[in-house]
C-alpha cells in the first residue's frame, strides 16, 4: 500500500512563509487600495479597506503634480550608473582585500569598516562646498560619484569572496592569466549570486534615496522620483490628498519590482560546483 | 477765418479722441499703476529663479501670464520655481549657497515666513526693500510689514496676511440649538464645547488637539498666546513664560478644553481628522485661514455646513487672533539682474486687480489654494465678497478680511525662536500625552528655556 | 623594505582598493574634519562661527533631549537589531527551503517592505497604530484588551517605530543571509542526514558556521543602521522626545533650529558611540573566529 507521508517540516515551512507573506503584503496592498480611492473616501480604520468608488484618477493626478518623466529619468540614470560603479569598484576592492596578502591589508580593511561609522549626513554643509568646488551641484553625478565605492559594499564583497577556494586562482595564475583577468573572467562569474544580491540592494537604496538628492539637486528638472513624491505631502500651504500621494508611492515601487524579477535568476545556488574538479 | 477755426476744433477733437482711445487701451498708462521705483526698464535674457514651497505650479500660472503681459520690458525672460520643503528648507539652501560662496545659484526671489526671513536678514542674505515697500504701507492691510522689519528696515514684501479664525459646522450647532454668536468670547467658546459634549453624549467634540508640534504652533504661538498678550521673553530676553500671566491664561484655556474632554485627540493633516470631521464628530476649528484649503479638499462631504467667524476674544483683553504674514524676499545677490523685475511682479500681483481675479477664478476651478489680497483697494471689490457654496453662501473671503480686525500683535521673534519652539512644544506634547499637568509643563518650559537658551537676543 | 618596492610588488591589490580611499579622502575625511572643527564653535550657518571650546559637549551632557535620544536609539539598536536578525534568519531559511513551492513569488513579496517608500509606510503604520481607528487597537478590543495609545503616549511610542524598522529591514538582512546560505554546498547537508543529524543539529553544525562571516557582517551593519536611523522615528514621531532617535536629534539641531555647532558635537559623539559599539563586536569576534 502507498502511504503519503506527511512532511511536517514542509507544512510548517509553508505555513510560516504564508504568515511572512501576509505581514509583508498587507501594508503594501493597503497603500495600493488607498491609491485607488476617490478623494473624500475614508482612509482610516477598518472601513478604509473597502473602496466604494474605485478610480485611477489619483494616478493621473500624480502626473500633474510632479514632473514625472524627468523624475523617472533622473532616478533611472542615478540608479543605473550608481549600480554599475558600485558593483565594479566594491567587488574589485573586496576581491583585493579577500584574496591578496599585502602589507597593511588588515589595517586598511578595518579602516574601511571604521569609515562606516561616520554618517555623512553630519557633514552636509562641507559636502555641499566640495560639490560646488567640483561643479557638481545640480548634476546627477553628485549623487553617483561619492558612492562609487562604499565601505559597506566592500565589506560585503570581501566577506563573500574570502571563501572562494585558493586553488582556482592559483591554477589560473599558472595558466598565465593577468590579475585583472582573473578578477574579470574567474571571480566575477563565481560571485554572481553576491553581485545579484548586492545589485538588488543597491538599486533599492539608490532608487529610494532622497536626502542627498534633495541637497545637491536643487532644480526641479533634476529631482529624482522619490524627491518629487516626498515634496508633495502635507505641510502648511499644501494639501495633496493622501490618495494621490499613495498613488505616487505605488507607482514608485513598480520599477524596482521589475528589477527584482530580472535579477532573480542570477541568485542561484552552488557557487563553486563544477569549478574544482579533478 | 471760419475754416481755420473749424480745422482747429476738429484737430482738438481728434486729438482728444485719439488720446481717449489710446488711453483706454493702456498705451498711455493711467496713474493708478504708478510704480514707486524705477522697475520698468529693460531686463536681459535669462531665467528668474524662485524658491517656493506649497504648490508652486499654481503661482507659475500667474507668473507666466504676467510675463506675457510684460514682454516689452522682459522679452526673453522666463521664470522657474524650485520647490523646497518649507521656509526652513529654503533658508538652509540659501545658507548653504552662501557658505559655499555660490552666489550665482542664489534664487532671485524666495518665499519665507517671519522667523526664517529675519534670521536670513540678520545674516545679511536678504535685500533691503524699505524704500520700495514703505511708501505702499497705507495701501496694504494693517501690520503687513511688521514681521519683516528689523529696526525700521524692511526685508520682505508681504504676500499674504491671514487671520486666525473659527471654522464651525453650522448644522451641528443648529442640531443642538447653539447660537454661534456665543463663540465670540473664549469663555463662550468653552461653554459651547461643554454643551456640545453634554447634549451629544460625548459624541461631538468642540475641536481637535494634535499630539505633536502643531498644537503649540496653531493653538499656542498663533492663537491663544498672542490673544492673551502672553510673553515668552521679557524685554531683556530672559524667559518669563513660567510666570507671565498671559501665558498662564493661554495655557489654562487650552487645559480647560482638553482636560474636560472637549478636544478630539488626533493628528492634524492626517486622514483620522478628516474622517472624524466628515462624520460630524468635530464641530469647530480654531485655526488660521489657511485651513480653508484643507477643509475644502478633504471634507467635501460636509460642504455647505461650514461657516467662519473671527477668533473668540478673551473678554478683558479683547484682541482677535494674530495674523500670519508670509513674505516674498529678494536674496542678496551681488549681480542680481532681476531685482527690479521681481519687485514689479510682486507689485502687480498684489495691486493689479484684473489679472489677480482671473488667476483666482482659475484657482477656484482647480480647487487650488489662494489667499486674500493684501491690497485694501482690491479688498473693497465685490469679487472679494463673493459667497462661497462650501460655506453655505457665506463669503469666506469677506470673513477672512473681517477676521483681521482688531488682531493681536504677534509674539516677538528672536534668533532663538526656532529652538524655543522645539523646547516649548516638547513639554506641551508631554502634557497632551498625559505625562504631566499643564502647570508642570509650564514650569518645565521655563526651566528648559533657561538652561538651553539662557537669554534670547534681539534681531 | 622601501615603500616604492612594496607598492610595486603589490600594485594590483593597492590599485584595486585605491578608488575607495580617494573617495574617502575627498568626500568623507574633509567633511569629518570640518564637522569636528565646527563642533567646537557656535554657528547658525550664516555669520562667522564663534569658538566656544567644549561648551557644546558640556551642554550635551546636561541636555535631557540628548539623553532621551541616546536611550531611545539604544533600544532601537538592541531590541530592533535582535529581532531583525532573528526574523531575517528565519525568513532566509524558509526561502532557502528546497521543497518550497512558489519560491519566486515569495521572494518578491517578502521583499516588498524594503522597497516601498518610507513616507508611504509611515502613513500606513501610523494608521495601523492609530489610537482611535487603528486596526491594531480594533484587534486588541476583539480580544478584550484595552486600546493602547501607541503614538500619542510617551510609554508606547517606540513600539510603532520598532515595528516599522523591523518590518522594513528584515527583508534586507534576509537577502544578505540568503546569499550566504546559497553558498553552502548541498552535499554537506546530505552527508549530515546520512549521519543521522536532524534539522536543528544541521542548522547549528553546518549552517551557522558557514554563514558566520556574513552574520558578523549583519551584526555590524545592523548596529550602524540603528544608530543612523532617521526615517522611521521621524515619520512616526511621538510626543516630546519619547521616540526621537539620536540621528534625528542631530538633524533637528542642524536643520530645524540651525545650531550647527551643537549638531556637529552630536555627530562626533555619535561616531564615538558607534566606534565603541563596533569595536566591542570586533573584539568578541576576533576571540572566537576569523573576521
Amino acid at each position: 500500500m502507498n502511504y503519503k507521508k506527511v512532511n511536517y517540516n514542509s507544512v510548517l515551512a509553508h505555513f510560516l512563509i504564508i504568515i511572512f507573506t501576509f505581514i509583508s503584503l498587507f501594508p503594501i496592498v493597503w497603500m495600493f487600495i488607498i491609491a485607488l480611492k476617490s478623494p473624500g473616501e475614508s482612509i482610516s480604520g477598518f472601513s478604509s479597506i473597502w473602496i466604494s468608488n474605485p478610480t485611477f484618477r489619483n494616478f493621473v493626478n500624480i502626473f500633474d503634480k510632479i514632473p514625472i518623466w524627468s523624475s523617472m529619468f533622473n532616478s533611472f540614470f542615478t540608479t543605473l550608473m550608481g549600480l554599475i560603479t558600485t558593483l565594479f569598484f566594491c567587488s574589485l576592492a573586496g576581491y583585493g582585500f579577500a584574496k591578496y596578502k599585502f602589507p597593511g591589508r588588515d589595517f586598511l580593511f578595518y579602516f574601511v569598516i571604521a569609515t562606516l561609522l561616520i554618517p555623512p549626513e553630519v557633514g552636509a554643509i562641507p559636502l555641499f562646498i566640495i560639490m560646488r568646488k567640483l561643479n557638481l551641484i545640480n548634476s546627477l553625478w553628485s549623487v553617483i560619484i561619492p558612492k562609487a565605492a562604499t565601505a559597506i559594499g566592500i565589506f560585503y564583497m570581501r566577506q563573500y569572496i574570502i571563501d572562494v577556494p585558493e586553488e582556482i586562482l592559483e591554477s589560473a595564475r599558472i595558466d598565465g592569466a593577468s590579475e585583472f583577468g582573473i578578477y574579470y573572467k574567474l571571480i566575477l562569474p563565481i560571485i554572481k549570486p553576491a553581485l545579484a544580491t548586492w545589485a538588488l540592494l543597491v538599486v533599492i537604496a539608490r532608487w529610494n534615496s532622497f536626502f542627498w538628492p534633495l541637497i545637491f539637486l536643487r532644480k526641479t528638472a533634476k529631482h529624482t522620483l522619490m524627491v518629487s513624491i516626498s515634496l508633495l505631502p502635507v505641510s502648511e500651504g499644501l494639501s495633496t490628498p493622501w490618495t494621490v500621494i499613495m498613488a505616487g508611492t505605488t507607482f514608485a515601487i513598480v520599477p524596482v519590482i521589475v528589477v527584482f524579477l530580472l535579477l532573480q535568476k542570477y541568485q542561484k545556488a552552488g557557487m563553486t560546483t563544477g569549478s574544482v574538479k579533478g | 477765418m471760419r475754416s481755420n477755426r473749424i480745422k482747429f476744433v476738429v484737430l482738438i477733437c481728434s486729438v482728444f479722441l485719439i488720446v481717449s482711445v489710446f488711453s483706454s487701451f493702456g498705451v498711455i498708462k493711467a496713474s493708478e499703476n504708478e510704480y514707486p521705483e524705477d522697475v520698468v526698464k529693460d531686463y536681459p535674457e535669462g531665467t528668474v529663479e524662485i524658491y517656493g514651497y506649497g504648490q508652486p505650479q499654481y503661482l507659475l500660472e500667474y507668473y507666466n501670464d504676467w510675463l506675457e503681459r510684460n514682454r516689452d520690458i522682459a522679452p526673453n525672460v522666463s521664470i522657474e520655481i524650485t520647490q523646497t520643503e518649507g521656509a526652513a528648507d529654503t533658508r538652509e539652501k540659501i545658507t548653504m549657497n552662501s557658505v559655499a560662496g555660490d552666489y550665482e545659484s542664489l534664487p532671485d526671489l524666495f518665499y519665507s515666513d517671519p522667523v526664517n526671513l529675519l534670521a536670513l536678514a540678520e545674516g545679511d542674505l536678504v535685500q533691503k526693500v524699505t524704500n520700495f515697500v514703505r511708501p505702499l504701507e497705507d495701501k496694504m492691510v494693517d501690520g503687513a510689514l511688521n514681521q519683516a522689519t528689523i529696526d525700521g528696515t524692511v526685508y520682505g514684501m508681504p504676500a499674504s496676511v491671514r487671520p486666525q479664525l473659527i471654522f464651525y459646522n453650522k448644522s451641528i450647532l443648529d442640531k443642538y440649538n447653539i447660537d454661534p454668536a456665543r463663540m465670540d468670547t473664549m469663555q463662550g467658546y468653552i461653554d459651547v464645547g461643554r454643551e456640545l459634549k453634554e447634549k451629544s453624549d460625548g459624541e461631538v467634540y468642540l475641536s481637535y488637539i494634535d499630539p505633536g508640534h502643531y498644537t503649540w504652533r496653531y493653538y499656542g504661538r498663533r492663537g491663544l498666546m498672542p490673544q492673551a498678550e502672553a510673553k515668552i521673553w521679557d524685554d531683556e530676553g530672559n524667559p518669563v513664560i513660567g510666570t507671565d500671566p498671559g501665558a498662564k491664561l493661554a495655557f489654562n484655556t487650552l487645559d480647560t478644553m482638553y482636560s474636560e474632554g472637549l478636544l478630539y485627540k488626533t493628528e492634524i493633516f492626517k486622514p483620522g481628522l478628516y474622517d472624524a470631521t466628515n462624520a460630524g464628530k468635530i464641530a469647530t476649528f480654531y485655526i488660521g485661514a489657511f485651513w480653508d484649503e484643507f477643509l475644502r479638499k478633504n471634507c467635501q462631504e460636509t460642504a455647505g455646513d461650514w461657516r467662519v467667524r473671527p477668533a473668540p476674544v478673551f473678554e478683558d483683553i479683547n484682541l482677535r487672533g494674530a495674523p500670519v504674514t508670509n513674505y516674498w524676499a529678494i536674496a542678496n545677490k551681488p549681480n542680481g539682474e532681476y531685482d527690479g523685475l521681481v519687485k514689479k511682479l510682486w507689485y502687480d500681483f498684489n495691486f493689479d486687480k484684473e489679472p489677480r481675479e482671473v488667476w483666482v477664478k482659475s484657482m477656484v476651478e482647480q480647487n487650488a489654494p489662494y489667499a486674500n489680497p493684501i491690497s485694501l483697494e482690491m479688498l473693497k471689490d465685490e469679487f472679494w465678497k463673493k459667497p462661497s457654496p462650501f460655506y453655505g453662501g457665506q463669503s469666506f473671503r469677506k470673513m477672512e478680511g473681517e477676521g483681521l480686525v482688531n488682531g493681536a500683535p504677534n509674539l516677538r521673534i528672536t534668533p532663538q525662536s526656532a529652538e524655543a519652539d522645539v523646547i516649548i512644544s516638547a513639554q506641551l506634547e508631554r502634557y497632551v500625552a498625559g505625562d504631566q499637568t499643564i502647570d508642570e509643563a509650564i514650569e518645565a518650559m521655563q526651566k528648559n528655556l533657561e538652561d538651553k537658551i539662557g537669554q534670547a537676543e534681539s534681531f | 623594505m622601501k615603500l616604492i618596492n612594496i607598492i610595486r610588488r603589490n600594485k594590483h591589490p593597492y590599485i584595486f582598493i585605491l578608488p575607495f580611499f580617494i573617495l574617502f579622502l575627498v568626500f568623507k575625511l574633509y567633511p569629518l574634519l570640518w564637522t569636528i572643527r565646527i563642533s567646537f564653535t557656535e554657528w547658525n550657518g550664516m555669520n562667522e562661527p564663534i569658538s566656544v571650546g567644549f561648551q557644546n559637549y558640556k551642554d550635551l551632557f546636561n541636555d535631557y533631549m540628548f539623553w532621551d535620544a541616546v536611550y531611545n536609539t539604544i533600544i532601537y539598536w538592541l531590541v530592533g537589531g535582535f529581532f531583525i536578525i532573528a526574523i531575517a534568519m528565519l525568513l532566509s531559511l524558509l526561502l532557502n527551503y528546497k521543497k518550497l513551492k512558489g519560491l519566486k513569488f515569495f521572494k518578491v513579496v517578502t521583499f516588498l517592505p524594503n522597497i516601498s517608500a518610507a513616507i508611504a509606510m509611515g502613513l500606513i503604520f501610523g494608521m495601523l497604530f492609530d489610537q482611535n481607528l487603528g486596526i491594531i487597537n480594533e484587534l486588541l478590543e476583539i480580544f478584550g484588551i484595552n486600546r493602547i495609545n501607541w503614538l500619542t503616549s510617551t510609554k508606547f511610542s517606540k513600539i510603532p517605530v520598532l515595528t516599522l524598522y523591523i518590518w522594513r529591514f528584515v527583508p534586507w538582512f534576509a537577502l544578505v543571509i540568503l546569499s550566504g546560505l546559497l553558498k553552502i554546498p548541498i552535499e554537506y547537508y546530505e552527508a549530515a542526514k546520512i549521519d543521522g543529524a536532524n534539522k536543528i543539529q544541521q542548522f547549528i553544525k553546518i549552517t551557522l558556521p558557514n554563514i558566520s562571516r556574513i552574520l558578523f557582517f549583519c551584526f555590524i551593519i545592523v548596529t550602524v543602521n540603528s544608530w543612523k536611523m532617521f526615517n522611521e522615528s521621524y515619520i512616526l514621531k511621538g510626543p516630546g522626545t519619547s521616540n526621537i532617535s539620536l540621528f534625528q536629534y542631530l538633524y533637528q539641531s542642524a536643520f530645524t533650529t540651525f545650531k550647527m555647532g551643537y549638531a556637529s558635537a552630536i555627530g562626533v559623539v555619535l561616531i564615538i558611540i558607534l566606534a565603541i559599539a563596533s569595536a566591542i563586536q570586533f573584539i568578541i569576534r576576533k576571540r572566537n573566529a576569523e573576521i
